[in-house]
């Protein structure tokens, strides 16, 4: 059996699971920024748009590791 | 060529995981918004009626990702899979099938359980603004809802684009692309989990706001829609990388 073409596939199934699991923190994390923020919008209305951006640049700071394991996930696809 | 009876081994484990780990998430979802409701029962007799309605259409809404679980559980059963030209390719996707679905409803059965349980608390805390916060609710669970669409959207697709193993191929090669399909269906399926949840998180979170605020409700939904598009990201590299490994490889 051709080796090679196992260790591709493993590094197929690696893809997947790195992608999967990798995207499951940031999803969680973002979504809490975003909870947070609403509550904040709820208690000072005035400070709508400081609060807004604030949650984008959180969000888009919680958001790296999911680029991260994006990245892997594209390497072990077509670079293994 | 293969023996029928390995497709189907594959097709009967994959319904059972698939339907198993919806309800598993449903079922705490659901229970979630039936203790919000009691809870502004408690504090809000007058409004039962209204409480107990809000209640029934959320959990009606929660158990969206159970249901579309249990028709992909239903096809791998029924659908007559078994044409033994599918060969090792038919095994994969349909194991696929099975756990996209599987693992991408436990996000939503879970977020929009969240979605909705706050929904029911914000109600008993303000009962005049129940309509708007029936309305955000059903808002807030379709959003968390639709990462488990793309997870239905890529089982479907194993279930019925994907090619018949061609004959005379090294075994190797078998191997490579039928771990493809597994994979794929595992990373959508494991990567909509975390945006579910957090949408759902999000949502719950912006009913209990839209009970606080006096006015300015529109404020609150606006950044709602703002963070649970950023929050789909993810799950859309997910949807990507799957396509990649469907198809690419």
């Amino acid at each position: 059996m051709d080796m090679t073409l196992i260790v591709k596939a493993a590094s197929l199934l690696g893809a997947g699971i790195c992608m999967g699991l990798g995207a499951i923190g940031p999803g969680v994390g973002e979504g809490f920024v975003g909870g947070k923020a609403c509550e904040g919008i709820a208690r000072s209305p005035e400070h709508a748009g400081l609060i807004t951006r604030t949650m984008l640049v959180g969000q888009a700071v919680s958001e790296s590791t999911g680029i991260y394991s994006l990245v892997i996930a594209l390497l072990l696809m077509f670079s293994v | 060529m293969i023996d029928p009876g390995i497709i189907k081994v594959s097709a009967y484990i994959s319904a059972g995981i698939a339907v198993g780990t919806a309800s598993l998430a449903t079922g705490i979802g659901s229970g979630y918004i039936a203790g919000g409701a009691v809870e502004s029962m408690e504090r809000q007799p007058g409004i039962n009626d209204k409480l107990f309605r809000s209640m029934l259409i959320g959990q009606a809404a929660t158990g969206t990702g159970a249901i579309l679980s249990l028709v992909i559980g239903l096809l791998l059963l029924f659908g007559g899979f078994d044409n033994p030209a599918g060969g090792w390719y038919r095994v994969a996707s349909l194991m696929g099938a099975g756990l996209a679905i599987g693992l991408g409803a436990i996000g939503s059965g879970y977020g929009a359980g969240v979605a909705g349980g706050q929904a029911c608390i914000a109600m008993g805390r303000v009962p005049d603004k129940n309509a708007t916060l029936l309305g955000n609710m059903l808002i807030g669970q379709a959003l968390s809802q639709s990462v488990t669409i793309y997870a239905l959207l890529i089982s479907l697709m194993l279930l019925y684009s994907t090619p018949l193993q061609p004959e005379g191929l090294a075994i190797g090669v078998v191997v490579m692309k039928s771990v493809a399909l597994v994979a794929s269906g595992i990373c959508i399926g494991l990567g909509s989990i975390g945006s579910g949840i957090g949408i759902g998180e999000l949502a719950g979170k912006s009913n209990l706001s839209i009970a606080k605020v006096s006015k300015g409700e529109m404020g609150v939904m606006r950044v709602m829609f703002i963070g649970s598009a950023v929050t789909q990201s993810t799950a859309i590299y997910a949807l990507i990388v799957s396509f990649l490994l469907m198809f690419v490889l």
